[in-house]
């Protein structure tokens, strides 16, 4: 087990130290690569350039240099060299063979990690896989093993078909996840089936009919170490749906809730952030999972992961957790909002931090959990709109990009609105609570979703100036829409394509700015 | 979900209130897209050492490359990139403003239609002698109606318009539109040139038409002494002219009047 001070240079980012010339290079092509790699970055793989034994890292570092495109054809040449290497290592016997079928990997492996493009097709057009997969056989050295796995993991690291290419070893590598290998060799086996997962769901069926799913959950029991992080994002690449039975599946596995939540509450922030998505996909697929772990209190440990941290990397699944929670159950909602003591962890107190944090994604979906949260009951919107969440969210809606501003009118919609009871088919204002908001002076923005092409923002103002024309006091909606320009913005719905729309403000324009509008003034 | 509330939720005016309502979305839902695309930039970084303002950067050219808007007005196909886009394409393509009234429309055609039922006596002199004059609003629909009333039902039986449609809406311009016809009062008698001189009371005729309420106006419109004496197809905010005014003043006998040509 290497689970000591050597597993700190494992996963590290890779820092080159040539100058900033070379620096500045490498960024430029990094924006292109990123552009090119999106399908990439949407699939959830990693490419592995330091490898889990965190040996020869010397050769890391000298090789880590992007490639720039005229280099590519000689990696390619190398890489069918290396694989003739290595198919006649394989063949070999006796002495000494076991060396040459390590050197040869090595080989490869070092070929396949050099740059962002690694030369897969070239592996694998000449016929690599088959290769690796006998380098997995049962028995073999655990470098060997290792070698090999870190090839693979490489190589599903590409393209689609490039991934799929790794099936024949699955098996293998899934059984090298056993807690009798040798932590290295299980731990990079599990980052290739990760590779895998987060290909599409058809191979993630694979690997949970090739029965991936328990040994990868148990790799996560011990405390710490690289490994758990490893096949804790392999994990969650597993399940993560659109199916539910994986899920399913792992909530069944002993022991693993009471892991989550032991992690949630301890671990240090990069396991962490693996374990939250894992929890992002049990609380959206899993009922069970998800009354299992309320049972635990794992809202209170997300809240307290929500004041605490300031990685981004792991306040985007624990938010994202406690929405999901939010959304599904009401009354836990209710639990923890109204048994918190200690202030600092309250709810809607650490979901205004994430609304005042300058990153987009966590003000979006802090509003989404603070419009489920004003979606509930008369307590609820009361304690938002007490908190400090209002000033934050009434700027936010004239200053924001458009996804937040549509959150953050649900939430303000919300909180003015009384949740309608059955066959009562006009939900009640909350007269308070609209008076401030309007005085806030967030008519202006709910007029300004109205000129959006975005149908359900537009539909999400105009519904929100009936509730001024309707509920304001002493008759003053009309004038206070028509001063923020609102009838202006209604008149483009008469040729609008969307009829709801076109029935919406019309009705609306027949009814409050008829003939008899203005002409007292 | 707002949609199943447009169906039940029928209150007097077949409106669908605001609903709180809990919003679930699925794990792969469009809504967490840039969520999980964070995540992956970040865990790029393991590989590429990047600067933050670099991965906010590539998480923008991500995205923007990607989403693009459909114009929501009936029959048009364009599609923008940004919202900023989506504005100036509705101003240059779907305000073409009625210059008598001031009320505005979404295409060059409809306008056109606008002029000839609301401000042109002889269009309303063939209605009077039997013609099939209203024509229908849907492009390429090609049909005609001898009265407003005819032409509404066939919008609403044949192409499911709501039967509250209006094309001609009966109601108070917005404080924005009486403000601009004020503008345009100041600004024309400014300029003094001869043709807005010899319309300044054909001004009156307008403001009458606008600030008075809409019941006198229609009702200048069923006798044929109703002569507008400047029509022209502008854009919203420009000053120039896209096609060549026929403007007919008022001191003219009435037969002289030419129909204003519709320019798409």
């Amino acid at each position: 087990m290497a689970d000591d001070g050597s597993a700190s240079n494992r996963r590290d980012p890779i820092k080159s130290s040539v100058g900033n010339v070379a620096g500045q290079r490498r960024r430029q092509q990094a924006v292109t690569v990123a552009k090119e790699r999106r399908e990439l970055l949407v699939r959830a793989k990693r490419l592995c350039r330091v490898g889990t034994n965190g040996g020869d890292d010397e050769d890391a570092l000298v090789e880590n240099e992007m490639m720039i495109d005229e280099e590519q054809p000689v990696l390619e040449a190398q890489t069918i060299k290396a694989v003739e290497e290595l198919k006649s290592a394989v063949q070999s016997q006796g002495k000494g063979a076991m060396q040459k079928r390590v050197t040869a990997l090595r080989e490869l492996r070092r070929l396949l990690s050099k740059s962002e493009f690694p030369p897969i097709d070239a592996a694998l057009s000449s016929g690599a896989v088959p290769l690796l997969v006998q380098c997995l056989s049962f028995g073999s050295p655990d470098e060997q093993l290792l070698e090999s796995a870190w090839c693979l993991t490489n190589i599903a690291a590409g393209k689609p078909e490039e991934t799929k290419a790794l099936l024949p070893a699955l098996p293998l590598l899934i059984a090298h996840l056993g807690e009798k290998s040798s932590a290295p060799v299980a731990e990079q086996c599990a980052w290739a089936i990760g590779n895998v997962a987060g290909e599409g769901e058809e191979l993630r069926n694979v690997l949970l009919s090739q029965g991936a799913l328990p040994p990868l959950a148990r790799m996560i029991f011990p405390d710490k170490g690289s490994t758990v992080r490893t096949a804790a994002w392999a994990l969650s690449n597993l399940i993560k749906g659109p199916e539910s039975k994986a899920a399913a599946q792992l909530v069944r596995v002993e022991g693993i809730v009471d892991a989550i939540l032991r992690h949630l509450k301890k671990t240090d922030e990069e396991i962490a952030t693996e374990i939250a998505w894992i929890v992002v996909y049990l609380s959206a697929l899993s009922d069970i999972a998800t009354s299992m772990l309320l049972k635990g209190g794992i809202l209170q440990l997300l809240v307290e992961r929500l004041a605490t941290s300031n990685s981004l990397q792991l306040l985007i699944p624990v938010l994202r957790s406690l929405g999901n929670f939010v959304s599904v159950d009401p009354k836990a909602m209710l639990t923890i909002l109204i048994g918190g003591e200690n202030t600092e962890e309250n709810v809607i107190n650490v979901l205004a931090k994430c609304l005042r944090s300058e990153h987009r994604v966590l003000k979006k979906e802090a509003a989404w959990v603070l419009s489920n949260i004003a979606a509930g009951s008369i307590e609820h919107k009361r304690m938002i709109h007490s908190s400090e969440a209002m000033p934050l969210l009434l700027r936010l809606l004239s200053t924001s990009p458009f996804d937040i501003r549509k959150e953050v009118a649900y939430v303000l919609g919300n909180l003015c609105v009384e949740s309608a009871e059955e066959g009562n088919a006009r939900p009640r204002i909350i007269q308070e609570h609209l008076v401030s908001i309007v005085s806030g002076g967030c008519l202006r923005g709910f007029i300004d979703l109205v000129r959006s092409p975005d149908i359900e923002a537009a539909r999400l103002g105009l519904q929100f100036i009936e509730l001024v024309l309707r509920g304001m006091p002493n008759g003053e909606g009309p004038k206070l829409v028509e001063g923020e320009d609102g009838i202006d913005a209604m008149e483009r719905f008469q040729f609008h394509e969307n009829e709801e729309l076109r029935v919406i403000a019309n009705s609306l324009a027949d009814k409050y700015f008829g003939e008899d509008y203005g002409i007292n003034e | 979900m707002a949609m199943e509330m447009a169906v039940d939720a029928i209150g007097e005016l077949g409106f669908p209130y605001w609903n709180p309502l809990r919003r679930r979305f699925p794990p792969d839902s469009p809504f967490f897209a840039s969520g999980n695309v964070e995540r992956e930039l970040l865990a790029k970084q393991v590989a590429l050492d990047l600067t933050e303002d670099e991965i906010n950067n590539l998480q923008k050219i991500v995205e923007t490359e990607t989403r693009k808007i459909s114009c929501p007005i009936a029959g048009c196909p364009e599609r923008l990139k940004s919202l900023d886009n989506f504005e100036d394409h509705y101003k240059t393509r779907h305000t073409a403003s009625c210059s008598v009234c001031s009320r505005v429309y979404p295409t060059s055609r409809l306008l056109s239609i606008h002029i000839s039922e609301a401000h042109d006596s002889f269009f309303q002199a063939k209605v009077a002698r039997g013609y099939d004059m209203y024509e229908c609003l849907v492009e390429g629909c090609g049909l005609k109606f001898k009265n407003y009333k005819a032409r509404h039902r066939h919008l609403v039986d044949k192409h499911k318009f709501p039967t509250t449609f209006e094309f001609f809406k009966r109601t108070q311009l917005s404080k924005k539109r009486r403000e601009k016809l004020q503008r345009q009062r100041v600004s024309k008698l400014k300029h003094g040139e001869d043709k807005e001189e010899a319309s300044s009371d054909a001004m009156e005729v307008e403001d009458k038409a606008s600030l008075d309420g809409l019941v006198s106006a229609l009702s200048t419109l069923t006798t044929s002494d109703t002569t507008p004496s400047n029509v022209s197809f502008g854009r919203r905010h420009g000053r120039g002219l896209t096609s060549v005014p026929r403007s007919v003043h008022r001191e003219k006998p009435t037969n002289s009047l030419s129909t204003p040509g519709p320019k798409t």
